[in-house]
């Protein structure tokens, strides 16, 4: 046909999956990545501008979750409800930093569902960078951690906590533990959009999850308490960064090595279900 | 999806190649086949499925679409609700994937879908011109240069920093065009954008969408303001029931889409229109279209004589009957309405008798497009109701062309005129 005969860019949609010329996936997820960053940014900044113009307290609502969590859990200890056990840093600055990074990683689990709903109207008739929508997920996430790094800041100061030269791998742990967590709700966004009960269920799932993950508690290094690490995917990215923060090691490098390396894979395997969802979701949204 | 690129230039931008598309209305059933869908696309097994494929519960949206459209041309996409026109548009833009066939573009693709999408209400104008930008693909420098314009455009220079909650759905619609106006794709697709604003506004957003065709833009323009196509379109595409039943000039496709507008079925004597009668046995029997020589026919030129027999059958005598006649256009509504009683004609019926009573137009003065009759029979006054046949008698008028740029007569009737200068 003619049309392929051109020096413009000749584009072909059929009914083939995308995913049988995985060069030209990835080809293209890496080009709408890097021609939707203006658009992810122009979201971001829409998002972030809308969302405190009409509060009076503005951008403290982002401290408030984890300080009024944080007090909470603080409360609960000092009345005996709980024991941290012995964990060698202030309890406050430990619970308060786990707190961050667990609110962190349960943003990541539910932001690719939560963005993709927000956005349904949008998605639905607009031919937009798919892959800008998760860079926007992910600025979020971002933005809300640093906001809470500003928190912790004076908290380490003020208990005293000298930092050692291994918190200079945090950040990077960090950003894998948000890449791994993201992967998850990647994964998991085609059949929630479908079905409501994975958004349901995740709403529901979370708080559980939380205390199974050794935020509140000092982890264990024997068994079976250590199943807590290793079999639970927040566990190990969390609690070796927060070790990283707070006592500059950790018990927990083997599994969050593990976990570190597959944190990658994961998020792009994410991004490619993501991809190819997209088509199927969108005709679902739009009858 | 592929994409590739080779020399040489063709002016062909789009090509639908047999295309099929297929939906489920129902809920559950739709969610299951989403499932068994992704897990075809994420294990690669996606195949071609046409009408032969349908599971329980789908039916087929866009049934082997066929066409091409080439550069500087304007496609007007017309059809009735669900006829299969928004489907096709976002198969086009990429948004659905085909079941089965192909379509291969050649260039960028823009689109004009729902205007002033992504608009914040507590941000300002301004800060809104950038996001809607954006999210159009319009780059950041891009809307820096021609932010004045957009602005000149919507004619909301005086609230451009206000928050956009404040502004009316007009205003909202005005700004969220002028944005999309400076899009600069290769085909550019609008789908029931065109009634923003006022008249003055609209006749702004056609000569813009004109020049642009100028400029060698291709546009496809799904909207079911006929009247005004013709400013803009140079073709038409007429969907009904998921098929293209016409591929071609746009007169001819206006005319089309009116019958499909609920005439067609009637024309071509598929269906009955619901009528409404008394528990007498008087009723019309059938209303038949004939030329001036009583040949039955349904297509007429503006100014021919068209002649609407009517016959009337009573199991009763009656006297002084009476008929309204009402001429509807299926885009118009009621265009006019007359009465035997107005030209003081009354007629009886003796028992078991069928009267013929002839309607004749001289030298109709309608224009293109598709009409047909409500008619009713009363008895000497209006309270006494026995009889009515609503969308018969469905005739069309074909031709002259009409012209909507200044250049000759438009409208949905010819009067009688003279010019003068001096």
């Amino acid at each position: 046909m003619s049309i392929n005969n051109s020096t413009d860019k000749v584009t072909t949609y059929s009914a083939q999956s995308e995913i049988c010329s995985p060069h030209q996936l990835l080809n293209d997820i890496i080009s709408d990545t890097w021609n939707g960053r203006d658009l992810a940014w122009r979201l971001f900044l829409r998002n972030v501008r809308g969302m405190y113009r009409q509060t009076l307290l503005g951008l403290f609502w982002a401290f408030l979750p984890p300080i009024a969590n944080t007090s909470v859990w603080i409360f609960l200890r000092q009345q005996g409800v709980f024991s941290t056990g012995d964990i060698g840093v202030n309890a406050t600055l430990y619970i308060l930093t786990g707190m961050i990074l667990w609110q962190s990683f349960s943003e990541t689990v539910q932001m690719p569902l939560k963005i993709l709903n927000q956005n349904r109207s949008m998605i639905s008739k607009l031919r937009i960078s798919r892959e800008s929508l998760v860079m926007l997920g992910l600025g979020e996430v971002f933005f809300n951690l640093m906001i809470r790094v500003l928190l912790l800041l004076p908290a380490l100061l003020w208990f005293g906590v000298s930092l050692s030269w291994v918190v200079l791998w945090a950040p990077l742990t960090i950003v894998l533990m948000v890449l791994w967590g993201t992967g998850i709700g990647l994964l998991l966004m085609p059949i929630g959009t479908l079905y409501q009960d994975v958004g349901k269920f995740l709403q529901l799932a979370l708080p559980f999850w939380m205390i199974i993950t050794p935020i509140i508690y000092l982890a264990s290094d024997t068994f079976p308490g250590i199943l807590l690490v290793w079999l639970n995917p927040a566990s190990p990215l969390l609690l070796f960064s927060r070790d990283l923060i707070l006592l500059g090691s950790s018990n927990f490098w083997i599994p969050a090595i593990l976990v570190g390396t597959m944190a990658i894979p994961m998020f792009l395997l994410g991004m490619i279900v993501f991809r190819v969802a997209i088509p199927v979701l969108v005709e679902r949204m739009s009858t | 999806m592929i994409h590739s690129a080779t020399s040489n230039t063709d002016d062909l931008i789009l090509n639908v190649d047999h295309v099929w598309k297929m939906y489920c209305r129902n809920l559950k059933l739709s969610m299951r086949y989403g499932v068994q869908d992704l897990a075809r696309e994420v294990l690669g097994k996606g195949r071609d499925r046409t009408q032969a494929d349908l599971r329980p519960g789908e039916f087929c949206a866009v049934k082997d679409a066929h066409f091409q459209v080439r550069s500087g041309e304007c496609l007007a996409m017309l059809g009735p609700n669900g006829a299969g026109k928004s489907s096709m548009l976002k198969l086009i833009n990429g948004l659905l994937k085909p079941d089965a066939g192909a379509i291969t573009i050649r260039g960028s693709v823009g689109a004009m879908i729902e205007l002033g999408t992504g608009f914040n209400p507590i941000l300002s104008g301004r800060e809104n011109v950038y996001v809607n930008g954006s999210i159009l693909g319009i780059s950041k420098s891009e809307i820096d240069k021609r932010f004045e314009e957009v602005v000149e455009f919507a004619e909301l220079g005086h609230v451009i920093d206000t928050p956009i909650m404040t502004y009316s759905t007009g205003m909202k619609m005005r700004l969220g065009f002028s944005i999309g106006a400076n899009l600069r794709p290769k085909l550019l697709l609008i789908d029931e954008v065109l009634a923003v604003g006022d008249v003055g506004f609209r006749m702004k957003c056609f000569a813009h969408l004109r020049k642009l065709v100028e400029d060698g833009v291709c546009i496809i323009l799904v909207t079911h303001a006929v009247g005004m196509l013709s400013r803009v379109a140079t073709r038409s595409i007429v969907f009904d029931q998921g098929s293209i039943i016409h591929n071609g000039d746009l007169e001819t496709g206006c005319v089309v889409y009116e019958e499909t507008m609920g005439a067609s079925d009637r024309i071509s004597g598929k269906s009955q229109m619901p009528s409404s009668t008394t528990a007498t046995g008087t009723a019309i029997k059938s209303t038949t279209i004939t030329n001036q020589n009583g040949v039955a026919t349904r297509e007429f030129e503006t100014g021919e004589d068209i002649l609407v027999k009517i016959e009337v059958q009573s199991d009763s005598a009656l006297d002084d009957l009476n008929l309204v006649a009402a001429l509807w256009s299926p885009v118009h509504g009621r265009i006019a309405s007359m009465s035997t009683a107005n030209q003081n004609v009354t007629f009886s019926a003796s028992a078991d008798s069928t009267i013929a009573v002839t309607l004749r137009f001289k030298q109709v003065p309608l224009l293109l497009g598709a009409y047909h009759f409500n008619v009713s029979l009363y008895g000497p006054v209006p309270t006494e109701f026995y009889h009515r046949l609503t969308g018969v008698g469905n005739f069309r008028i074909i031709g002259p062309p009409t012209c909507s740029l200044g250049r000759g007569i438009n409208g949905i009737v010819k009067i009688n005129h003279q010019w003068k200068i001096g």
